[in-house]
C-alpha cells in the first residue's frame, strides 16, 4: 500500500481561554493520498482552519502527530519556523484571497516561490510562464494583480502553489471570494491538478455546489470528524 | 529577483517623494555644517591669508578681531627695527556704511600698506591690483560693486579697479582693500556733531587751521603685521614688544585661537547644537519611514515566511530599500545643496569630509533603521497571512 501524503493521527489543538479549554481539534485522523482532492466542510468554528493550519506546519498539535510524505513534522511550536525549507518544497498553499505580492507581476509572483528555493531567476521565470499558459493566464503574465480580476488573482495563486511542484496543496476556501462559476472552474482546476500532477490537494470549502468534483469530503463539527463520504467518482464509502 | 527594486518601481512616486523628504533633511544639515564651516573660514580669511607671522596689537588687548586695538602712529617704525623681523605692515580694518546709487551697502575697509602691499595676497576674480596711492579699492563682490564704479567713502570717491569673491569679515560684511592711509582718511571722518562735541570737551570752540583736526584724533592703525627672517628668534622679538609695555604680541595661532574660542564660541556652538539637533530629526524621520515602509509590507513579509522564505531574503529587502533611501537621498541632498546654497547670503562651506561624515550618520541610521524594521519583520508569523 502506498504511503500517504498527508497523515494526520489523533491530531488534538486544545487552546486555553480563561479558565475554560477550547479544543478546536479533538482526536481527528485523517490520511490524504497522492492524486487525491479532499473537500473538508464544516459550520464555523469546526476545526477546519485549525486542522489545515497543523498541516501547514504553523501550528503544533496539542496531542497527536502529522506526517507528510512519511516524516514526522508535528514539531513543538519553537521547532516548526525551522520546516520553512520543508514546507517550501512539499506544500503549496492556496487562500481565500489570493494574497499575491502587489509590486510584482503575475509571473514574478509565481517566480518568486522558485527563485527562494534557488532556482535560477530566468528558469523560474520560463516555469512561471508555463504555468500559467497551462491555467490559461499566459496572456495576463506581465499584470500586476491590481489589474487582474478575481478569478485570475486565484488562478495566479494556484500557479504560485503549484510551481515548486509539492505534493500537497492545501486550500483554505480558494473559491470564496468568487462567483459561482469561477468557483467551480478554480475546483475544477484542482481535479485536474490532482489527476494530472497526483498531488493531494485539501480543500476547505462551504461552497456546495462543486462537490461532485472532489474524491473525497470529509465533514467536521466541534473538532471531530463526523461523517466522511467518497464522491460520485468513486461512490460512497461511509 | 531583487524585491527592493520591484518595490521601488512600483511605488516610484512615493519613493522619490520620500527620498526628496529625506534628501532636504540631508540639504539643510550639509548646510547648518556648511554655515559653521563658512563663518570659521571667514573668520580666519584674513589671519590665514595676509601671510603675518606675528600681530602687534594695542597694550594689555587682544587685537583688532577681538576687541578694539589702536597702536601709535610709529609703532611699525619701532617694530621694524627689532633683531629679525623682515617686514612690517600697519593694519586697519573698519565697518563703513554708505549709500551707491541709492542702495544702502556695507564694506569692511581693510587698509593695505601700499606701495609695500598692493593686495597681492588678495586673490582677484576681474581687475586689476592696486596701482595709485589713493582712491583706488578692491571690493568683494558681496558687497554689490562691480568694476569701475566710483563709490564715495569718508570725503573721496575710489575707483574700484580690482573685484574679490568670498572674502567677507567675520560678520559677513564684504572686505573693501584701500591703501592704508585711505583706509584711516575714511575712519577719521567725523559728523558735525561728533566734532562739536569733541571740540566742546576740549575745550576749544574754532578750528585751528584746514591741515589740523580741530580735536585730538586716536591712531587708527589697529595693528602692526610682521613678517619674520626665516630663522629668527619669534620668542626674542616677542620679549621686545612686551618689553615697551604699549604693545601686545599675538602670533597667528593665538589670533586663530581668539577668534574661534573666544569671539565667535557661541555662534559655533549656536550652530554645532542646532546642527545636532537637525541630524537627530533626520535619524528619527529616516528611522520612522524605514519602520512605516516595512510595517506597510507585514502582511506580504508573512506571505513570504508561508511560501518558505528564506529570513535572508527579507532582511534583504528591508535592508537594500532603507538604503535606496538613504543613498538617493544623500545623493540629492547633495546635489540640491550644490545647486541652492550659492545664493545664500553667507558663505556655505561643503567640504567633502563633512559630507563623508554625514554620509556615515546617514548610513548609521539607514542600518539602525533596517535593523528596527528587521526586528519587527522577523518578529512576524507566518500565519498572520490568513489574518
Amino acid at each position: 500500500m502506498r504511503e500517504p501524503i498527508l497523515s494526520v493521527r489523533a491530531a488534538a489543538r486544545h487552546y486555553r481561554s480563561g479558565d475554560t479549554i477550547v479544543k478546536a481539534l479533538d482526536g481527528v485522523s485523517l490520511d490524504i493520498n497522492a492524486g487525491e482532492l479532499v473537500a473538508i466542510l464544516g459550520p464555523s468554528g469546526s476545526g477546519k482552519s485549525t486542522l489545515l493550519l497543523i498541516a501547514r506546519l504553523l501550528e503544533p498539535p496539542t496531542h497527536g502527530e502529522v506526517r507528510i510524505r512519511g516524516t514526522l513534522v508535528s514539531k513543538a511550536k519553537e521547532q516548526l519556523d525551522r520546516l520553512r525549507d520543508f514546507r517550501r518544497r512539499n506544500i503549496g498553499f492556496v487562500f481565500q484571497k489570493a494574497n499575491l505580492i502587489p509590486f510584482l507581476t503575475a509571473s514574478e509572483n509565481v517566480a518568486l516561490a522558485m527563485e527562494i528555493d534557488d532556482v535560477p531567476a530566468r528558469e523560474a521565470r520560463r516555469h512561471a510562464q508555463r504555468l500559467l499558459a497551462g491555467l490559461g493566464l499566459g496572456h495576463r503574465a506581465g499584470n500586476r494583480p491590481t489589474r487582474l480580476s478575481g478569478g485570475e488573482q486565484q488562478r495566479v495563486a494556484i500557479a504560485r502553489a503549484l510551481a515548486n511542484d509539492p505534493t500537497l496543496i492545501l486550500a483554505d476556501e480558494p473559491t470564496a471570494a468568487l462567483d459561482g462559476a469561477r468557483g467551480r472552474q478554480v475546483i475544477a482546476l484542482f481535479r485536474q491538478i490532482a489527476d494530472t500532477r497526483g498531488a493531494g490537494i485539501v480543500v476547505v470549502t462551504h461552497d456546495p455546489r462543486s462537490l461532485d468534483l472532489f474524491d473525497r469530503t470529509v465533514e467536521l463539527t466541534d473538532g471531530r470528524i463526523i461523517c466522511e463520504r467518497s464522491g460520485p467518482r468513486q461512490g460512497l464509502t461511509r | 529577483m531583487n524585491l527592493a527594486f520591484k518595490d521601488v518601481r512600483h511605488n516610484f512616486l512615493r519613493f522619490l517623494l520620500t527620498m526628496a523628504g529625506v534628501g532636504f533633511l540631508i540639504m539643510a544639515s550639509t548646510g547648518m555644517i556648511g554655515l559653521y564651516r563658512g563663518i570659521v573660514e571667514d573668520a580666519l580669511l584674513v589671519v590665514n591669508k595676509i601671510g603675518a607671522d606675528l600681530w602687534v596689537v594695542q597694550g594689555g588687548r587682544s587685537g583688532p578681531f577681538s576687541e578694539s586695538s589702536a597702536v601709535s602712529a610709529d609703532m611699525d617704525r619701532r617694530v621694524e627695527g627689532i633683531a629679525g623681523v623682515a617686514s612690517v605692515r600697519r593694519f586697519v580694518q573698519i565697518s563703513q556704511q554708505f549709500d551707491f546709487e541709492g542702495r544702502d551697502l556695507r564694506a569692511s575697509i581693510t587698509g593695505l600698506d601700499f606701495p609695500k602691499d598692493r593686495g597681492e595676497w588678495v586673490q582677484l576674480q576681474e581687475g586689476r591690483y592696486l596701482n595709485a596711492g589713493h582712491f583706488e579699492a578692491i571690493a568683494d563682490e558681496s558687497i554689490g560693486l562691480a568694476l569701475g564704479d566710483q563709490v564715495h567713502l569718508g570725503r573721496d570717491d575710489f575707483l574700484i579697479v580690482g573685484l574679490t569673491h568670498g572674502m567677507v569679515d567675520a560678520s559677513g560684511d564684504g572686505l573693501m582693500f584701500v591703501t592704508v592711509n585711505d583706509a584711516m582718511a575714511i575712519a577719521r571722518r567725523r559728523t558735525s556733531e561728533e566734532i562739536l562735541l569733541a571740540r566742546a570737551a576740549a575745550g576749544r570752540t574754532t578750528a585751528v587751521n584746514s591741515s589740523e583736526s580741530s580735536v585730538p584724533q586716536d591712531s587708527k592703525i589697529a595693528a602692526v603685521l610682521v613678517t619674520l627672517d626665516k630663522g629668527a628668534d619669534e620668542k626674542r622679538v616677542r620679549t621686545d614688544v612686551l618689553a615697551w609695555g604699549d604693545a601686545n604680541i599675538l602670533s597667528r595661532a593665538d589670533q586663530r585661537d581668539l577668534l574661534l574660542n573666544q569671539r565667535l564660541w557661541r555662534l559655533r556652538l549656536q550652530i554645532l547644537a542646532f546642527t545636532g539637533v537637525l541630524l537627530v530629526v533626520m535619524a528619527i524621520v529616516i528611522s520612522l519611514i524605514i519602520y512605516m515602509l516595512t510595517m506597510e509590507k507585514l502582511h506580504q513579509i508573512a506571505m513570504l515566511k508561508l511560501i518558505g522564505a528564506r529570513n535572508s531574503v527579507i532582511v534583504t529587502m528591508i535592508a537594500q530599500q532603507s538604503f535606496l533611501i538613504g543613498g538617493g537621498a544623500l545623493v540629492l541632498g547633495l546635489a540640491m545643496s550644490q545647486l541652492v546654497f550659492p545664493f545664500f547670503p553667507r558663505r556655505v562651506v561643503i567640504d567633502p569630509s563633512d559630507f563623508a561624515g554625514l554620509a556615515l550618520a546617514v548610513g548609521a541610521v539607514c542600518t539602525f533603521a533596517s535593523l528596527l524594521g528587521i526586528w519587527r519583520a522577523l518578529k512576524i508569523r507566518a500565519q498572520e497571512v490568513l489574518s
